[in-house]
């Protein structure tokens, strides 16, 4: 039976061919995963399209009635400070990753190419506090932040966000470097390279594409995580990045939904185009022909 | 220079026992090949020698100098590993150039010695090329083009071929052997592929269990073994052996019966050992492709169960009543042989080898000199 969804059947694996029942189930399945991962964004950008006076209309309309991206001039005049705020969260994600692969690249490395007593219970060690999360432990971080006169620094956001991030980060490049052959580190051991020419000059290149996924892990992990330490490590204003800054838009008599839905979208856009820019370097197969396989 | 002795070598991984204690002596410009079944330890011999594994006791000495524990290129070595082991991120050019690269050697030189290392290698059309867009054979080419540009003493090869697919390994083989004359370098090289060792190699060392089973030129191994073990690993079907019982031992051999036929294989045996070895089952060795149908000096039977028509020869495998392996036998292509029905077969007396109950081989009387053609009949007018 011809099948009306592939153009391409005859030119498919048996094993990739589908009934085409099949393909209509696959696709149902999939809309409403889709659904249920894209309803809230699609809801938060309508809200941003609608007059205020709308939102809280009776009955509730889903689509806007003369929407207009109004929200999106108003949201820099209610907020003067919100462009900074973005600008805090990408500093601070921005430096707690170059802190994590400054760290993590070398010890990953230590971890996949070399055997030492007690590997196994570190890597264990790493596993087990990446368990908690930051906030079960914020009582004692306030302390030790205070100690150290960290609080309302930006440090006092970008040190845990990075300590928190590292045990994750090494367990993912470790296991992509493991699969970098060893035999690259005897050849060049052979022709007279050093312990950190080899890191340098064979393992990094060929690693890449695993550090720019770590990168980017440890970006969106820093992102997401820097609200709960900025909100009970800093009290400072002109340091708060973009979660905590979007409670400016919760004003003392009522919350300007639209502005603040406007905002969030805003506040995301940066951080998108640095993933996608990111994203190009995730060229796979880097290792094609290094070793017969 | 290119001399390598290795003297009393063990190597212990845990409580393994991988080599234990290897002495040979390498000459300067010698092709010489370590072949033994998985596990014998050439494999560990080699990284020994090259530097990647420590010796636990023993000295490598080249040139006069012991080298336990300098670094591979203080050793004056160069090693081509059997995956390539090729920088997939750098060009074939910045691949072969890469040894150079680590010495800081000057630009002009590194492209200098590079396009050499490629012209020698037919891999001048290559050099932008990465890796991954290589053939198998190129690969390998460009990781001998790496060992090359350093012009070590000693190369190393560890089982550079076994990745090719059969056709490539032959050319391989006769162009690894022609690199080898045009550079004059010392060459060590591993492989378990009796067909490389027997083409290659100037001499053998055929290694057993971290032992040396035996070291020679191909010839004197297919020809006069020491023992069991090298007597059936080098040889293609593998020799055939048979107990006989010894009736006794003069100048002229040793005389054996076997299935009732007495018979005398031209070994020699010292005067002293003669009269011990009366009665002894000792062990015959025949090589399958010295047998033949008819009549000659043992006749035996043989029901063969699996034939093999290869069009160059045709050959049977039967199996001998209460033993257990094959009986092998290589006749002529020509020959046509039906499964399941008994045949005479027959081998001469002085194409025997004879063993003792040790395993260990009773010297033959032949010389190996007189087994090959005269220089001067080849250059002969017809």
């Amino acid at each position: 039976m011809v099948n009306p969804f592939s153009r391409h059947d005859s030119t498919r694996a048996m094993i990739d061919r589908y009934r085409w029942w099949e393909l209509i189930c696959i696709y149902c399945g999939i809309a409403v995963f889709l659904f249920f991962m894209l309803a809230p964004f699609l809801e938060g950008f309508l809200v941003s399209l609608k007059p205020l006076e709308q939102l809280f209309s009776s009955p509730y309309t889903f689509w806007p009635e003369n929407g207009s991206f109004a929200a999106y001039r108003t949201m820099w005049d209610s907020v003067p400070m919100f462009a900074l705020y973005i600008f805090n969260s990408l500093l601070i994600s921005a430096v707690s990753t170059v802190i994590v692969l400054v760290l993590v690249v070398p010890a990953a490395y230590a971890f996949a190419r070399f055997k030492f007593k007690g590997m196994g219970l570190v890597l264990g060690g790493f596993l087990a506090v990446s368990m908690f999360s930051g906030a079960v432990l914020l009582i004692p971080l306030f302390r030790l932040m205070r100690t150290l006169g960290m609080l309302n620094t930006y440090w006092a956001m970008i040190i845990p966000g990075a300590a928190f991030l590292i045990p994750a980060a090494i367990w993912l490049l470790r296991t992509y470097m493991m699969r970098i052959p060893p035999e690259l580190n005897e050849a060049a051991y052979m022709d007279g390279a050093s312990q950190f020419y080899t890191f340098r000059r064979v393992i990094l290149p060929i690693a890449r594409p695993g550090i720019v996924v770590v990168a980017i892990m440890t970006f969106i992990g820093a992102y997401a995580q820097q609200f709960i330490f900025a909100l009970t490590f800093n009290s400072k204003t002109e340091y708060m990045p973009l979660p905590v800054g979007l409670f400016a838009y919760f004003g003392k008599q009522e919350v300007i939904w639209n502005e603040l839905m406007a905002a969030s979208f805003v506040g995301i856009a940066p951080a998108l185009v640095i993933i996608f820019f990111l994203q190009r370097y995730l060229v796979g197969g880097l290792t094609a022909g290094a070793v017969k396989q | 220079m290119g001399q390598l002795s290795l003297k009393e070598i063990k190597k212990v991984f845990g409580t393994f026992e991988v080599v234990k204690g290897v002495s040979l002596d390498v000459q300067e410009g010698e092709f010489m090949v370590f072949v033994g079944p998985s596990g014998c330890g050439k494999s560990t011999l080699l990284r020994m020698i090259a530097g990647l594994e420590h010796t636990t006791s023993g000295d490598i000495v080249i040139d006069g100098k012991r080298v336990n524990d300098l670094p591979p290129v203080k050793r004056g070595i160069a090693m081509v590993f059997q995956s390539y082991a090729l920088y997939p991120h750098m060009t074939v050019y910045e691949n072969i150039a890469f040894p150079l690269r680590v010495e800081k050697a000057p630009e002009a030189e590194v492209q200098r010695k590079v396009d050499e290392a490629a012209r020698i290698l037919h891999l001048e059309e290559r050099l932008q090329q990465k890796p991954g867009n290589l053939s198998g054979g190129q690969r390998q080419r460009v990781a001998i083009g790496r060992a090359i540009v350093r012009a070590p003493e000693i190369f190393l090869f560890d089982e550079p071929l076994s990745n090719l697919d059969a056709a490539l390994r032959a050319d391989m083989r006769i162009e690894l052997t022609r690199l080898h004359k045009q550079l004059g370098a010392t060459m060590i090289y591993v492989t378990h592929d009796q067909v490389e060792a027997m083409t290659m190699a100037d001499r053998i060392v055929v290694l057993n269990g971290g032992y040396i089973a035996q070291v020679g030129p191909p010839l004197e191994l297919y020809h006069k073994p020491q023992n069991t073990f090298v007597a059936g690993f080098i040889g293609n079907p593998r020799m055939n052996f048979l107990p006989v019982h010894c009736l006794g031992a003069s100048d002229q051999g040793v005389q054996i019966d076997l299935n009732g036929q007495s018979l005398t294989i031209p070994v020699m045996v010292p005067a002293s050992d003669r009269s011990a070895l009366q009665g002894k089952t000792l062990t015959l060795g025949i090589r399958p492709e010295h047998m033949a149908v008819g009549s000659g000096d043992v006749v035996m039977t043989a029901t063969p169960s699996v034939v093999e028509y290869l069009g160059q020869n045709t050959i049977g495998y039967a199996r001998l009543p209460d033993r257990n392996e094959n009986f092998c036998f290589v006749l002529n292509g020509t020959q046509v042989m039906p499964e399941n029905t008994t045949i005479n077969l027959s081998f001469a007396a002085a194409d025997c080898h004879l063993f003792d109950a040790d395993g260990m081989a009773f010297e033959r009387r032949i010389d190996l000199a007189q087994m090959t053609v005269p220089h001067a009949d080849l250059v002969e007018a017809p």
